[in-house]
């Protein structure tokens, strides 16, 4: 599923051939109409690496977060092209796209990751048996065990801590090997040593198992636990960063702070 | 206050934006008002029209003289009265004031239609009488034809003319019960309409009605009297008294008009109000339920908000008022919306019965000031006492509860509501127990059923837990990973899900005690009609009501003359007061009665009986202390006393009543003859096919009556159980709708509080057909749950409404469980869980997975 043969799908680094897990092509995303039309996307090519961890980085508005949506499957794109592999998303129906999500896609959320009433073992399994699939139970071991929460297997979300929650997510998402992970704000609601364990647990897992991560997130310290950084603005990509550290990125933000006048990092507005 | 004026500001723009939220509250409440006013404007408009109805009957009527001589059974209101002397006319006709005089000579007298089957008799009388000549003492006009003039020539009402396909030049059968023949001369009206209600009218020659409907010639039902100018109803009966002999009454126009009414409104019509507005209760106690939940999920869900309000400064007062406004508006609207509902209903109604056979006479709506102001009190009320409760929470949000993550309800049951329920339900049992066994007494065993309902309300939380879990249990092997969320789901708050399912778990409850009560009703007839029937043959007239003329006492004497028939006896009816009390007598042969009959055991002997022989139930002769060679005093309606012996006491009386006497002690005493059933037995050795040829070819030169073998006979008499059954049935399915649209609009709110979670859910894979799957399951499992509890709350109360019947009363009631009828109401409870799911279901299924995850 990983490899994709396509001459764009590649690209050539020394003797290793790099697929692209996910990319997108002149993506253009449009909101609204008339006045209040907005351009989230305004042509943005991009691939995302397999068995890297790419974190999209920009100030709120940059378009970061509909980046990964469309990429994602979750949202359509207004014009050009969104691909996982070599699958074409805007070829698949609503019933493909979630056929897609559940078995070449993993989702971390920044809230509302897990079903409350399930316990941490169906919460994991979730996207498995809804596909009706059998689990590959050596991967779900080695899962568990990364994630560390064997003891906790049979409690209920409500029972852990925002961490604890939040590393059940990365589990989930993993759990059925898909070709690339997103995740949305994973830290955003967590306190900062949560946040790092989390952090820790998504560059790991791509490390050892050779998995695909992207991430959005606008807090440097997060984006340094990435392979690369894709800075966004105005719906552009305007910059890319091989080994960030969290001084470089927020060195490069400011960057953009004095050019675009706009205060240091707002939270997020809710859509 | 400006306080109160924000709190309305607040809740009417909270109700702009949240309309859908109080959909189904404004449906339940929409609904149970139009029902009531449905009923109340019916009942008004039902009186409005049998007034008109009496009043165009009595018309031009200033006096009635009749006899004063009347005896009343329990059951009858009006009784049976004897019949006045024609004799007296003359001398009224001579006494000043009256301008005119004609005899009423009436009685039952049912025709048979073109087709060979009765015309009428399924509640409405059956009347044949002479026709009167002075137009303002006759309601009815000739209005096609000519006048009966010579015997065997008829008049009909123009509505019974059409309903039996007869037109002028017919000849046709009247059974009076003897077998006529008529030939219809003519047609009439009555006040311009077609008939006078559904009543079918014959009207004959004067001879005629004398030969045929009365007992003894000269007699008449009423003499009619008509005042001159100058003269007031009033003015005319007192210069009649002065004239009429004793025994002999006059009454009023006005009066003998009002005494019909009473007849009808006192029997007929208040039964029939009770009737829907104890299903209007039931309705509304749906309703509330559906109410209250919906308010208090809304109220959870809106902590957040309220808590907010109270951290800017808002006092409790301002949002328990914000609350109840909201209510309250929701109220007035539904209410009003179901006034007008409630006129569509009561107008549909008065259109459909005539469609479907109910007899209702016609006239225009009345509506009253009451029909309209009750339902929209009950209205107001019943929303915004549902309200109280979870406005009194929203005021005790802390301030605090604003900065939490949003408060979903998830309370559990309290052990103060397990001791409660427990509590309450051992004290119904003990009262059931007791009423039931130890000291039979139907109220005791009611305040039981009482307690036990409640216990139920109160132990549903408690129990839903489990009954989920069970229920559901086999849900995760079928439906995998949505089956199982469906199951949690439902488990997530018990006290809502037990909310929601209370109320169609008292819907099936109605329904399931009515299903249970009407078996046992049918099963009680079975077994009587196969306990105390004895014969081979039943032959009777399908009637209820004031219907029907019975059977010719003729037919049995007749039937008994077949070569093929051992013995034939009739069952008449006739009346008298014994002791002082008027009670139904049975007239038939004693001996032959012992022979068609099953009277199980017997002291003394039915043969031997002569004049002044009389056979006693058990049970009666037990109340009045008689026993064989005991006496026991008679008064008949023309005021004849005479003692009787007691010659038999036997044991069932079911069918042969409780007071048995000879046709020959009858006949002196007598009005008009009919016999209700005639119990044919077959001579030895006859094949029953020849027998019942034979029987079927007498009894049809009688008028055609039903000829029936036992088991059909106890088939049709269970019928109109089932007819009674198929009404209460259409009543409830409101009430079980508006209990479904409670689940769907919890289901809504449940799916809306859940925004976030679906969205997850369909982001990591769940399919639309899957997510649909999960919230139909969790209705159904809800609708599962209530229904069950209502099954059981049904079984339970049916038992009690009859064994406390049986032990209050002193005939026999048998219990029975129809197993088909109750799982057919299982299935029709699940199947509407299933789709009471569909609309949230496809709602949830619509969400945009990124507007899902992104709001929370």
């Amino acid at each position: 599923m990983i490899a994709g043969t396509a001459a764009t799908g590649t690209t050539t680094t020394g003797t290793m051939t790099t697929a692209t897990a996910a990319r997108v092509v002149d993506a253009v995303k449009v909101y609204g109409r008339g006045d209040t039309r907005v351009r989230a996307l305004d042509g943005v090519s991009v691939g995302f690496p397999a068995g890297r961890f790419t974190a999209i980085m920009g100030p709120s508005g940059s378009g970061k977060s509909t980046l990964m949506h469309c990429a994602a499957g979750l949202d359509t794109l207004t014009s050009g092209s969104a691909l996982i592999g070599d699958t074409d998303l805007s070829t698949l129906d609503d019933r493909g796209l979630t056929l897609l999500r559940r078995e070449r896609v993993g989702f971390v959320f920044q809230a509302f990751n897990l079903i409350p009433t399930l316990t941490v073992a169906e919460n994991i399994t979730l996207p498995m048996d809804l596909a009706g699939a059998a689990r590959d139970d050596e991967w779900y071991d080695a899962l568990i065990d990364v994630v560390g929460l064997r003891d906790r297997l049979h409690h209920r979300p409500g029972e852990l801590s925002g961490g604890q929650q939040q590393r059940v997510a990365v589990a989930r998402a993993f759990a059925g090997s898909p070709d690339v992970v997103f995740a949305d704000e994973p830290t955003g609601n967590l306190d900062s040593r949560s946040g790092e364990e989390v952090l820790r647990l998504l560059s790991g897992t791509v490390r050892r198992t050779n998995r695909t991560v992207v991430m959005v997130t606008h807090d440097p310290v997060a984006a340094a636990h990435a392979d690369e950084v894709v800075f966004l603005a105005d719906g552009r990509l305007v910059d890319r960063m091989t080994d960030p550290t969290a001084e470089r990125v927020l060195d490069r933000l400011k960057a953009f702070d004095t050019r675009t006048t706009s205060g240091p990092l707002p939270p997020e507005p809710r859509s | 206050m400006s306080g109160t004026r924000t709190s309305l500001r607040i809740s009417v723009s909270s109700l702009r934006a949240h309309k859908r939220r109080f959909a189904g509250t404004f449906t339940a409440v929409l609904l149970g008002v139009a029902f009531l006013t449905g009923t109340l404007v019916m009942g008004d408009t039902l009186r409005g029209s049998f007034d008109t109805l009496f009043g165009d009957a009595a018309g031009g009527t200033d006096a009635v003289v009749r006899s004063a001589n009347v005896v009343t059974v329990p059951g009858d209101t009006q009784g049976t009265r004897e019949p006045v002397d024609t004799a007296l006319i003359e001398k009224i006709g001579r006494t000043p004031g009256v301008a005119a005089v004609a005899p009423r000579i009436e009685g039952a007298g049912q025709l048979v239609g073109s087709d060979g089957k009765p015309v009428g008799g399924q509640g409405p009388p059956t009347l044949a009488g002479n026709w009167i000549d002075d137009a303002r003492l006759n309601p009815y006009r000739l209005a096609a034809g000519r006048l009966p003039s010579r015997t065997g020539e008829v008049v009909l009402n123009r509505g019974a003319a059409e309903a039996g396909k007869l037109s002028i030049g017919d000849t046709t059968v009247l059974r009076t019960p003897e077998p006529v023949r008529v030939t219809v001369v003519g047609l009439a009206t009555f006040g311009g309409e077609d008939g006078m209600g559904q009543v079918t009218y014959t009207g004959m020659t004067r001879a005629d009605a004398e030969k045929y409907l009365t007992a003894k010639p000269g007699r008449a039902a009423s003499i009619q009297v008509r005042a001159g100018p100058g003269t007031s109803q009033r003015e005319l009966v007192d210069s009649l008294r002065t004239v009429l002999p004793s025994g002999v009454e006059a009454i009023t126009g006005q009066r003998s008009a009002d005494e019909n009414r009473e007849m009808i409104s006192g029997q007929f019509l208040s039964l029939f109000t009770t009737l829907l507005l104890v299903f209007s209760g039931i309705v509304l106690l749906v309703a509330t339920f559906s109410i209250h939940n919906t308010f208090a999920i809304v109220v959870a869900q809106r902590t957040r908000e309220n808590a907010l309000l109270r951290a800017l400064g808002a006092t409790k007062r301002q949002v328990v008022g914000a609350t109840l406004a909201e209510a309250g508006v929701v109220a007035l609207v539904a209410s009003a919306a179901g006034l007008l509902g409630g006129i569509g209903i009561a107008a549909g109604m008065r259109a459909l019965f005539p469609v479907i056979g109910f007899p209702f006479p016609e006239g225009p709506l009345v509506i009253s000031a009451l029909s309209m102001l009750l339902p929209l009190a009950v209205g107001v009320v019943v929303c915004l006492g549902s309200a109280l409760l979870p406005a009194v929470r929203a005021g005790r949000t802390a301030p605090l509860a604003a900065l939490r993550e949003t408060a979903v309800d998830d309370s559990g049951a309290s052990r103060t509501r397990a001791v409660v329920g427990t509590a309450l339900g051992l004290a119904g049992t003990a009262a059931i127990v007791t009423g039931v066994f130890a000291a039979p007494s139907l109220v005791l065993a009611a305040a039981g059923a009482v307690l036990a309902l409640a216990a139920f309300v109160v132990l549903g939380p408690v129990a839903s837990s489990v009954a989920v879990r069970f229920l559901g249990g086999p849900l995760d092997r079928l439906r995998g990973v949505s089956g199982a969320l469906a199951k949690r789901n439902a488990l997530r708050s018990p006290r809502r899900t037990a909310a929601t399912a209370t109320a169609l778990m008292i819907g099936v409850a109605v329904v399931s005690l009515f299903t249970v009560f009407g078996a046992s009703l049918k099963a009680t007839m079975d077994q009587t009609v196969s306990r105390s029937f004895a014969g081979d043959l039943a032959v009777s007239v399908p009637a209820f009501g004031g219907g029907g003329s019975g059977l010719s006492p003729g037919l049995a004497p007749a039937l008994a003359e077949l070569p093929e028939v051992g013995s034939a006896v009739g069952l008449g009816r006739g009346v008298a007061e014994v002791d002082g009390d008027g009670r139904q007598l049975t007239v038939t042969d004693p001996p032959a009665l012992a022979e068609g009959f099953d009277l199980g055991s017997v002291d003394g002997s039915f043969d031997g009986f002569g004049n002044r022989g009389i056979a006693v139930s058990r049970a009666q002769a037990d109340d009045r202390n008689l026993r064989v060679g005991d006496t026991t005093r008679l008064t008949f309606t023309d005021g004849g006393k005479e003692t009787f012996t007691v010659r038999a006491v036997y044991e069932r009386s079911e069918l042969a009543g409780d007071y048995v006497i000879t046709r020959a002690a009858w006949a002196p005493h007598r009005t008009q003859d009919a016999d209700t059933l005639v119990s044919v037995t077959f001579a030895d050795g006859v094949p029953a096919a020849e027998a019942g040829a034979a029987v079927e070819k007498t009894a049809a030169a009688f008028g055609n009556p039903d000829v029936q073998t036992r088991e059909e006979y106890a088939r049709t008499s269970a019928g109109a159980i089932d007819m009674m059954l198929t009404l209460i049935y259409a009543l409830l399915a409101l009430a079980v709708l508006i209990a479904l649209l409670g689940i769907a609009n919890t289901l809504t709110l449940a799916v809306h509080e859940r925004t976030g979670e679906l969205g997850l859910l369909r982001a990591v894979g769940q399919t639309r057909a899957q997510l649909r799957a999960m919230v139909r399951w969790e209705s159904v499992l809800v609708a599962a749950f209530g229904t069950a509890g209502g099954l059981a709350l049904g079984g339970l109360l049916g038992w009690v409404v009859v064994e406390a019947s049986e032990g209050a009363g002193d005939t026999a009631f048998a219990f029975a469980l129809p197993p088909a009828q109750l799982a057919l109401v299982g299935v029709v409870g699940l199947t509407a869980g299933a789709i009471a799911g569909w609309r949230p279901a496809r709602r949830a299924a619509r969400l945009d997975v990124l507007r899902a995850i992104a709001t929370e």
